[in-house]
């Protein structure tokens, strides 16, 4: 049974069903959300495996058997996904599952959380509707899916000042950001008369136009705004603090990276990869990508607020997977761009379960103690040791220590700068040294001698403490194989994703 | 099997080095004691220390975290690891091609995990120094790095089995190249190693994150018993480990093949002359360096790392490199 429609339908179904359900109680309504979220969890490891094990670009198409029409060219949607779909998936699905068991105690004191907990699976649609789609006004769709519950839900406590800021600051540029997008989709559509990728990707390869190029800086642009690259970081700074933790935890280790990290990759190799010449475009998300590696985590280091610094820290891991896809772009065809586009891969894996783990320990604090700032906090743990330890993991990883998760990620990424060009490599190192200090600080914060703020604090109970260990073990665990993960995932998929016209024959099939 | 022998000549090499470097201890305070005409104490006293310490009750602060007491062991743990990538006038056991960066890592954080306890342990004495001991391990590790990069790239265009490891030291060294121009690169790096080495076992100039007299023990401060014996067991282990870096740096010459030996009674007598060497390096950089200087303020020595030991190091390198491009023969 071909299992990849029920990763659609599942959450869909979840969203739409979950005001009903939450009609039969609190309890129905959270046993609800975890259901579908576990459900869709089990269905995106499935589809991993697939795709890990038979290597092929799996392709479904909606409603006939085949997506070719009688003319020879696709005329139905069609999903695709190669073997970066599928780990994107994956995170997302896992990532979505713990933060959404995490709510169930962190989001409790709240009220209309039928509301919260639609939203989150409707997020979590959208992010799993980009990864699969090789439709490109399908990714526009889900992508306003995804957006609009974001927007949503980093305003959901409506009570307080700076949720509505972060949220109508977040809406504007992020609708501006969309209509970018769409504006690019028009173009291409008005010149090429197709939105399939695969259908689209092939037509570039013959012949590729101005308007083509307009189209990919609009969409670039657009793409740059949704995963926080430099210039257009500032919404990613607000938004962050002011949404729920659970929910900066999917918007940091998530949000940012199926709809823009993950999309610009895809657009740039599968569907302009033939036309476009890559060198120019990857020079050009180099450059974004090493002012996001050092703004992003210069400012992280002079932040006060917990979740502002760890916002602004995804800001600067940001500019390590741009790094690595603009690298794998330049060097496109070589073992250095394959090793820096894998490097990406898994920097992105990495830093969703790193971020996320963060974000739930600021979570944990907010909620037990009800301050984010950092100068307030010290000496906790003391009293919170628990969930210390599993800060001091997740800063350790992100820094990139060897035993940890981060470290292989980054490793990759280091190696292929250095290897491609050496200031590239001092750019990067110069990036981790501002991540080390920021990072190094706020551990000092939290070992010093206790104020008298956290004296009273308690752990959280275990719906917050659990999905915060599970990602710890995910970092260890995957921090003790970090060769055998990169030799056996995240090389094949930069293989498959580098492996363009594979992309297009997958749908076309030998035409 | 092949892992069961290492691991076993882990335990060894663990069990040898603990005892050398206690007994150095106890070298090092008589000969200072008898550059200040003392008797001193007598040789093994570092171990009677030692004993005290595990034997006595340890005090755990009221404001101390669980880190307080976690530290010394993670600290110790890491400088038992750190032997298995040390080079003991033998081949490192677990040595790998690039495990220089973990050596570089390790020795860093034992120093790191030394700052962890101290914060933790909620006393303003304890993180003053441990402000201290952060800012000089951030300005110490610079220069060493570099220099030994430098060596090590220099020793990979010579043909190495497994560039950036330990073990290079033992294939070719850096004497060996004999022109004018490296023998200047390499005494520039072996000065800059000389001072690292103080640096790293603070002494002399660099005892400022521990500072008796000014910050009453800085990072130590607050710890005792079982804990303070672990630390020092750990620093002991730590001194004998930097010291084996600058000599294998350095002076990795062996003298097994004279005697005509192979197998393990040459890695016996090799580590027997490994730790005659140690003893002579620490010697000058610690005994030495330890009795005839003070202090320095801490401003004072970050600006001796950044203004005199990175240049001096920059200027190694460079010379080595040039070298190494063959402009000048």
């Amino acid at each position: 049974m071909n299992v990849l429609p029920f990763m659609i339908i599942i959450p869909l179904l979840g969203a739409f069903a979950t005001p009903i359900v939450g009609l039969a109680g609190r309890r129905a309504r959270e046993a609800w959300a975890v259901l579908v979220s576990g459900a869709t969890l089990g269905v995106a490891g499935k589809v991993l495996y697939d795709l890990w094990s038979t290597g092929k670009v799996l392709v479904y198409t909606l409603g006939a058997r085949s997506p070719l029409g009688e003319g020879g060219f696709p005329i139905r949607i069609v999903w695709e996904l190669d073997l970066l779909s599928g780990i994107m998936a994956f995170t997302i699905a896992f990532v979505a599952f713990l933060a959404i068991v995490y709510s169930l105690e962190y989001m409790s004191h709240d009220t209309g959380l039928e509301k919260y907990y639609t939203l989150a699976l409707i997020l979590e649609l959208g992010m799993l509707g980009i990864v699969m789609t090789g439709d490109l006004f399908n990714f526009y769709v889900f992508l306003e899916i995804m957006s609009i519950a974001s927007y949503a839900l980093v305003a959901f406590r409506n009570d307080t000042w700076e949720g509505i800021e972060a949220g109508i600051k977040y809406m504007f540029v992020g609708s501006l950001a969309s209509s970018f997008i769409l504006l690019g989709i028009a173009l291409l559509y008005g010149e090429y008369g197709t939105l399939t990728m695969a259908y689209l990707a092939k037509l570039m390869g013959e012949n590729f136009t101005l308007t083509a190029k307009i189209a990919l800086a609009l969409l670039m642009g657009g793409l740059l705004f949704k995963s926080g690259a430099v210039p257009v970081h500032m919404w990613l700074a607000d938004a962050h603090p002011a949404a729920p933790s659970s929910i900066s935890a999917m918007l940091s280790g998530l949000v940012i990276k199926a709809g823009g990290l993950y999309v610009m990759a895809r657009i740039a190799f599968s569907v302009f990869g033939l036309g476009v010449n890559l060198k120019t475009l990857g020079w050009v998300i180099i450059l974004f990508a090493c002012l996001t590696l050092i703004v992003g985590n210069a400012m992280a280091i002079v932040q006060t607020d917990m979740k502002r610094l760890f916002a602004f820290s995804s800001v600067g891991q940001v500019g390590y997977i741009l790094l690595g896809f603009g690298i794998g772009l330049a060097a496109y065809g070589t073992d250095v761009g394959r090793v820096a586009t894998a490097g990406a891969i898994y920097h992105i894996v990495n830093h969703a379960l790193m971020k996320a783990l963060l974000f739930m320990v600021a979570g944990a604090i907010l909620h037990q103690v009800g301050s984010k700032n950092l100068n307030e906090l010290s000496g906790l743990a003391r009293t919170m040791p628990k969930t210390t330890a599993a800060l001091i993991v997740g800063s350790a990883a992100i820094i990139g220590l060897p035993p940890l998760n981060g470290f292989a990620g980054k490793w990759l990424i280091y190696e292929s700068s250095a290897l491609f060009n050496p200031f590239l490599a001092a750019i990067a190192i110069i990036g981790t040294a501002f991540c080390t200090a920021a990072y190094i600080r706020v551990l000092y914060t939290f070992l010093g001698r206790p104020s008298e703020r956290v004296m009273g604090a308690k752990e959280p109970g275990n719906a917050m403490l659990v999905p915060m260990f599970i990602l710890v073990v995910a970092i260890i665990v995957m921090g003790l194989f970090p060769w055998a993960i990169s030799e056996k995932v995240m090389v094949p998929a930069a293989s498959m994703l580098a492996n363009i016209k594979g992309y297009i024959t997958a749908v076309l099939g030998g035409a | 099997m092949n892992v069961i022998y290492a691991t076993l000549g882990f335990l060894g090499v663990y069990a040898y080095v603990s005892f050398a470097s206690l007994l150095w201890g106890g070298i090092d305070r008589k000969l200072v004691a008898r550059m200040q005409r003392r008797v001193g104490p007598p040789l093994f006293q570092p171990f009677y220390d030692f004993l005290k310490l595990v034997s006595k009750e340890s005090i755990i602060p009221r404001d101390a975290n669980r880190l307080f007491e976690l530290s010394p062991v993670f600290a110790l743990a890491a400088s038992i690891t750190l032997l298995a990538y040390t080079p003991l006038g033998f081949e490192p056991l677990f040595g790998t091609k690039g495990d220089v960066i973990l050596f570089v890592y390790l020795l860093t954080t034992i120093g790191f995990l030394r700052v962890l306890g101290a914060v933790s342990s909620g006393s303003p004495y304890a993180q003053l120094g441990a402000q201290r001991e952060m800012i000089i391990l951030a300005s110490r590790e610079a220069p060493m790095m570099l220099g030994l990069f430098t060596i090590l790239w220099r020793l990979k265009e010579l043909g190495v089995t497994k560039p950036f490891s330990m073990g290079t030291f033992y294939e070719h060294n850096i004497w060996e190249l004999g022109t004018p121009l490296s023998l200047i690169g390499t005494l520039i790096l072996l000065f800059v190693f000389m001072a690292w080495l103080a640096s790293e076992i603070e002494v002399g100039f660099f005892d400022i994150p521990e500072a008796e007299t000014e910050l009453a023990e800085g990072t130590m401060a607050e710890y005792s018993g079982r804990h303070l014996a672990l630390f020092e067991l750990a620093n002991a282990i730590k001194a004998f480990v930097s010291a084996s870096l600058v000599v294998v740096v350095f002076f990795p010459w062996g003298i097994s093949q004279y005697l005509g030996l192979t197998g393990l009674p040459a890695m016996a007598i090799e580590l027997l002359f490994h730790t005659l060497k140690v003893f002579v390096v620490l010697f000058v950089s610690m005994s030495v360096f330890r009795a005839v200087t003070g202090r320095l303020r801490i401003t004072q020595a970050v600006g001796m790392f950044w203004t005199r030991l990175l240049p001096a190091s920059i200027v190694g390198a460079i010379l080595l490199a040039i070298d190494a491009l063959g402009v000048i023969v």
